[in-house]
């Protein structure tokens, strides 16, 4: 097997070498070495990450070719694999793409693949490591001109929670064959997809309809209705059949911006998981808030989202955010409601300060009262140079306890080459700690080489949990030791 | 010692690389219609800039940008925003960005076609494109000062042409 890697190594270095005077050369490589513990590990282990992404463009054709290696000294986390390659072909309108591509079918209702720029994923048991992404591996073709959007997509999407040490097979359970279309006549688009969906000797087919426009010159929409038309009737939207119904309204005038989400789920996880209807909750950057959010149950889920944005005369602006959702397992009902308010604005004409609080009740986690605050400060010193603090604090009852989170950072920045942070966090959750409170501490440095190079270090302990990212939710370990990223552009 | 041999590898193939171009991508803008690279493209200079409504130095530099696309777009530069929400968040991207106020396109890239096709692994990240489709410069993340780091890059960009 290594055998056939150095190979198509050294056959893609030929190839590039010789050619590299009448096209393209161009990629990047993420390198990570760890020193440290994740939860349950006795002793400190050391560790290598490195993605090589090389493209390669001759005319209408481009290459995309990714090399992911671990290493660990334990021989079954390490690996090093080609685990992404294509070739596309685009001559307006057509394109033509074989291998491992990107492709989500109108808002991921019926199917959604991503990459999470930068996020390596590690799970415990496997103690690995690999990059976040679910892309599909067939062919995708697409005919795109300015009023019609056509594609044809077959493939099989990867389930990301295993590392390319486990079997192909098992990476990739699923098989879909999708057809997807649009039309644009004038402000208004229609859309509609089929798609057939095989895990095993299981054979659905899906179809989906959407349509998105512009109303009034201040009112836009989208709505998107997908079900599973092998087991019931088209117009069956009973709790026995699979569907997801999505609806979004946004009404925006000088200044002001407001959006409203719909959602309704039932039974709607397609295979390992390879849909990802839209959530209908905000994605906070706030760690405390982030940490805590409402994940997604397709299975059943109904809710909606509420979001106003307005900017003052002042560039201040104000977020406010309201969600709702329901969930329904066996005959028990649970609650996720939310509301979230943040206010940027600029003081003492040098200081970029944010404040923001929350109340949630969150049934599903059994978190009760939640109430979260908050602020963020820049300020700006010398003419390039700004220093940050932040804190967070997040109070809730559950099971009778009350949990306390704090977070507490200090960042230096210094134009446009250095910045450096420390990162404290404290918390008496019993769910993380059988002591009476945990701590984290780590420090961060970040320094620009040059524009192709940067380094990251970190040291110190890390609080692990829940965490979104690009819309997406996982869970990032503890840990606790040294690391240190270098990436680069080439 | 197989990372060891990668990296060697990746350091003898980035002095072979030419100057990275920015291919005619077709993506729909915040109206649905469909938006080339080729018609919004700046006389002299285009700066693409890559943001998502969830990250906060994007949303910072926003404001920032709007202003150096007013001051230079008689002075053949442009600015095309390229969003990067994904399903959870991209029906925020058109209140927003008449919230923000922003004057320049605003195209969606879902599926993340445009941002894997130019190596994009941070937000935000700016990308200074010449008239030959040439990648210039480069800068990711935003902070404070970063404007005048922007600006300096157009002049001196601006003075070569």
């Amino acid at each position: 097997m290594s055998y056939y890697y150095k190979s198509i190594q050294l056959s893609i270095l030929i190839f590039c070498f010789a050619s590299s005077l009448f096209a393209q050369f161009s990629g990047s490589n993420l390198g990570e070495f760890q020193y440290g513990r994740l939860p349950n590990d006795s002793t400190s282990v050391a560790t290598v990450y490195d993605r090589i992404v090389t493209s390669y463009s001759f005319g209408s054709f481009k290459t995309r070719v990714v090399f992911e290696g671990f290493e660990t000294g334990i021989p079954e986390s390490d690996y090093l694999a080609l685990s992404q390659f294509s070739i596309r072909f685009k001559k307006r309108p057509f394109e033509l793409e074989i291998g491992n591509f990107y492709e989500t079918i109108g808002r991921g209702v019926l199917l959604r693949s991503f990459e999470v720029p930068g996020a390596i994923l590690e799970d415990h048991s496997f103690r690995s490591r690999h990059y976040f992404h679910r892309d599909m591996l067939g062919v995708n073709a697409r005919y795109r001109q300015s009023k019609i959007d056509m594609k044809f997509i077959y493939g099989k999407p990867l389930n990301y929670v295993f590392p390319p040490t486990i079997e192909k097979e098992s990476r990739r359970p699923d098989e879909i064959a999708a057809f997807y279309i649009d039309y644009n006549l004038g402000k208004q688009t229609l859309g509609a997809a089929m798609m057939t969906h095989v895990n095993g000797i299981h054979r659905d087919n899906y179809s989906m309809i959407n349509t998105n426009g512009s109303l009034f010159g201040k009112l836009s929409y989208y709505t998107e209705i997908a079900k599973n038309i092998s087991d019931h009737e088209l117009d069956d939207f009973s709790r026995n059949t699979s569907y997801g119904i999505y609806s979004n309204l946004n009404f925006f005038t000088n200044r002001l911006g407001i959006s409203f989400e719909y959602k309704n789920y039932n039974r709607f996880v397609i295979g390992a998981g390879i849909n990802e209807p839209p959530a209908g909750i905000k994605e906070h950057t706030y760690s405390v808030l982030n940490r805590s959010t409402h994940v997604l149950q397709p299975d059943n889920e109904t809710g909606y989202q509420f979001e106003l944005f307005y900017t003052f005369l002042n560039n201040s602006i104000l977020t406010l955010n309201t969600s709702l959702a329901q969930n329904k397992q066996a005959n028990t009902e649970f609650i996720f409601e939310e509301y979230f308010a943040e206010y940027d604005f600029i003081m003492f004409d040098s200081i970029d300060m944010k404040c923001f609080v929350d109340f949630a009740e969150d049934l599903f986690k059994l978190e009760q009262q939640r109430v979260s605050i908050g602020f963020n400060a820049i300020w700006a010193m010398l003419t390039n140079s700004s220093a940050e603090i932040g804190y967070q604090n997040q109070r809730f009852d559950r099971l009778n306890q009350r949990v306390q989170n704090h977070v507490l950072a200090l960042d230096f920045h210094y134009a446009p080459k250095w910045s450096t942070n420390i990162l404290y966090e404290y918390s008496n959750d019993p769910f993380l700690t059988e002591r009476t409170s945990a701590r984290w501490l780590g420090v961060g440095l970040r320094h620009k080489l040059n524009r192709k190079n940067s380094l990251q270090v970190f040291a110190g302990n890390r609080r692990g949990g829940p965490a979104c990212q690009a819309g997406v939710c996982y869970e990032v370990l503890d840990f606790s030791g040294v690391e240190i990223r270098f990436t680069s552009r080439f | 010692m197989k990372s060891i041999y990668l990296f060697f590898a990746i350091v003898c193939l980035s002095h072979l690389s030419n100057a990275q171009t920015v291919p005619n991508f077709l993506l729909k803008d915040i109206k649905h219609q469909m938006q080339s690279y080729e018609n919004l493209k700046g006389e002299k200079l285009t700066l693409i800039d890559f943001w998502a409504t969830w990250c906060k130095p994007c949303i910072k530099a926003i404001p920032e940008l709007n202003e150096i696309y007013k001051e230079y777009k008689e002075k053949g530069v442009n600015i095309i925003g390229v969003n990067c929400d994904g399903p959870r968040s991209i029906s925020k991207v058109e209140p927003m960005s008449k919230a923000l106020d922003i004057e320049y396109p605003v195209l969606l890239d879902i599926d993340s076609e445009l941002r894997i096709d130019l190596d994009v692994n941070y937000y935000p990240t700016l990308i200074m494109v010449n008239q030959k489709n040439e990648i210039v410069w480069i800068h990711e993340g935003y902070g404070y000062g970063d404007d005048k780091l922007i600006i300096q890059q157009i002049e001196k960009q601006l003075r070569n042409d």
